[in-house]
């Protein structure tokens, strides 16, 4: 079984790719599990035909934890992927963190993670160790950062690196870099920009996905393109990144940069 | 960030800012404190004040009642939680709520006043978020300014009147320590020489009316020095000044009247007169330990120090480096009934050592 989480800036497209990227793994005929780690919750909408599927934490909220079953928190998608939605408390209380958490617990305790791939699909800002989670022992072994060219984005993927270092330094930690999504966003040089970006942080692009409207027009109809335009050119870009996943063992121990090297790098590729 | 020095040992005055606030809100006695966290910070001190409780032969149990967070309360927020269990602590009319909040609240960031506020009871906050670099002194401190801003509306009061007062109020008695019962009663006595009452011992064995008489004197003792930013707040409050600590050793019991007297107005030459004739009294009491040879083991460099040097001048005690190891207690007697007690002390170490 891999198990692989997607990390990156908020509103870089990470559910989009997610969600994409699980539909073409399933069409492979492949067992899928994608988490939504966001309290946001939309991580597996466009699998489920655009429903807001109800959260662990929604039932946790209403239920308490004793009694939680795994149909009462997993829903069946597209191509049979299975769904799943951390959930977390109201915007403004509580601790979200401590939700992914105790979302995993449930989760191991129920044994709902199996299959052939589990994909974590994850709050890009990794403000405290909840969110940290998927890529602890046990978890996630495999990192995809996902990023346009854009400095900020590329500044979250970058500090997501610093989290992989920290844990690749623990003894049994088996966590590594396995590579960066380009997500474009039409900026010009942006793929040279995040190719060497990610020759700079000791990984590689593992693929560009370029700007479609058919991503928009399918969020609009709540399919993922795969679904909605499987014979589309974007549909073949997903399925080449699923290609890629599903075989990529090129992983690595990621190399930070430092914030000026990385505002530097930007500066390069104006 | 709240920087908050951490305290550097964990000393008597170091340790858990929530037992400090504890120690105050369980002084007063028709109260409820309410600890808003998981049930063991509770239990954990709980413990404590029971067993210290019982040894100063005091048979009355505080009310201390836990929101009992779980998990759960962690993940969606801790105040649905605080609320319930204050509703509960109110059904039982006390004279007043407390709440303190702990290092799990703090760190979730619920918004404990804002419950509070809004609780339709009257409920007293005290922070005792431990990990935010608070001790156990701060969380003693906190909880008496808290506790003390109760009595502000009694101060626009028609009746309110210090000047005709002719008492003291005793600050920041240590709950937790042995011999609060003496240490009050020394005072008593020390004050009464005076001509001054006690008006309320803040907060020892009051109730929540009793607080509201706390801007009637005309002057506040603090238990200790620590306690002065209490005392500087009781003062800018009601206009209070105050003395900074009980009275310790010959010589600073005798400023101790000294002091008393200036700030209350009173005359000091008959109580000094009376004190200082006591104080040779006891000392000649023990005059059968002149000449004996004892070791100290506090620090040289301590506020303890120079006090027992200036009683080993009086009688006659020699320091030599083979001499018995003499105790002295900690905290340090207070006034010259604490030395008489601290001398028997060392008339059972040395009629030992003789043996």
């Amino acid at each position: 079984m891999k198990q692989i989480a997607l990390y990156g800036k908020g509103g870089i497209g990470k559910s989009t790719t997610s969600a994409n990227l699980s539909a073409a793994l399933a069409e492979k005929g492949l067992d899928i599990l994608q988490i939504g780690c966001d309290p946001k919750r939309d991580s597996t909408r466009m699998l489920m035909q655009g429903r807001f599927i109800p959260t662990v934490m929604d039932y946790v909220r209403a239920e308490g934890d004793a009694d939680v079953r795994l149909e009462d928190i997993m829903f069946t998608g597209y191509k049979g992927v299975r769904c799943v939605e951390a959930g977390g408390p109201e915007p403004g209380v509580g601790c979200a963190g401590r939700g992914i958490i105790a979302t995993f617990q449930i989760l191991e305790r129920l044994g709902a993670l199996k299959g052939d791939i589990i994909v974590y699909d994850v709050l890009g800002d990794v403000v405290c160790g909840g969110f940290a989670m998927p890529m602890r022992e046990g978890y996630a072994q495999e990192v995809y950062l996902v990023t346009s060219g854009e400095l900020m984005s590329l500044y979250a993927a970058n500090n997501i690196c610093k989290a992989i270092k920290r844990l690749s330094l623990r003894a049994k930690n088996r966590c590594r870099l396995a590579g960066v999504i380009c997500n474009s966003k039409n900026l010009e040089k942006e793929e040279e920009l995040v190719l060497e970006f990610s020759r700079r942080i000791n990984s590689r692009l593992i693929h560009f996905i370029p700007r479609d409207r058919t991503v928009q027009l399918a969020e609009l109809h709540k399919k993922t393109v795969i679904e909605y335009a499987p014979g589309s050119p974007q549909a073949e870009v997903y399925r080449s990144l699923a290609g890629i996943v599903a075989t990529n063992e090129q992983f690595t121990i990621p190399n930070p940069l430092d914030t000026d090297d990385l505002e530097s790098l930007a500066f390069e590729y104006i | 960030m709240i920087l908050n020095p951490l305290p550097l040992s964990t000393s008597r005055t170091g340790g858990c800012t929530l037992t400090g606030a504890l120690a105050v809100t369980t002084g007063i006695k028709d109260s409820v404190t309410i600890i808003h966290g998981p049930p063991g910070c509770a239990h954990h001190n709980f413990s404590l004040l029971h067993a210290t409780i019982l040894d100063n032969d005091c048979m009355v149990i505080p009310s201390v009642i836990s929101s009992g967070m779980s998990e759960h309360d962690v993940i969606f927020g801790g105040e649905e939680a605080l609320m319930k269990v204050i509703i509960e602590a109110a059904s039982g009319d006390p004279g007043i709520i407390f709440v303190l909040s702990t290092c799990i609240t703090e760190t979730i960031g619920d918004d404990v006043l804002a419950v509070t506020q809004n609780a339709g009871v009257p409920v007293c906050l005290v922070p005792t978020g431990g990990f935010l670099g608070g001790d156990f002194e701060m969380g003693f401190c906190r909880a008496l300014i808290a506790v003390s801003n109760l009595a502000y509306p009694v101060i626009r009061s028609r009746e309110y009147n210090p000047e005709s007062s002719g008492s003291v109020n005793l600050i920041g008695e240590k709950n937790l320590e042995y011999e609060v019962h003496e240490n009050f009663v020394e005072i008593k006595r020390l004050v009464s020489l005076l001509d001054l009452t006690i008006n309320l011992r803040f907060a020892h064995d009051i109730t929540r009316s009793d607080i509201d008489r706390l801007p009637f004197a005309s002057v506040n003792i603090l238990r200790e020095p620590a306690l002065s930013a209490v005392g500087s707040h009781l003062q800018d409050a009601f206009s209070t000044p105050f003395v900074n600590s009980f009275p310790l050793g010959i010589s600073g019991t005798i400023s101790f009247i000294r002091d008393v007297a200036t700030l209350s107005g009173s005359k000091p030459e008959k109580a000094l007169g009376i004190e200082k004739k006591y104080q040779k009294e006891v000392l000649e009491e023990f005059s059968d330990l002149r000449g004996s040879r004892v070791k100290l083991k506090i620090p040289a460099g301590g506020p303890e120090y120079p006090l027992v040097k200036e009683i080993f001048h009086a009688i006659g005690i020699l320091e030599s480096h083979d001499g018995t190891v003499l105790p002295v207690p900690y905290p340090f007697p207070v006034g010259t009934g604490g030395m008489k007690r601290m001398l028997h002390l060392w008339r059972r170490a040395l009629a030992c050592r003789a043996v």
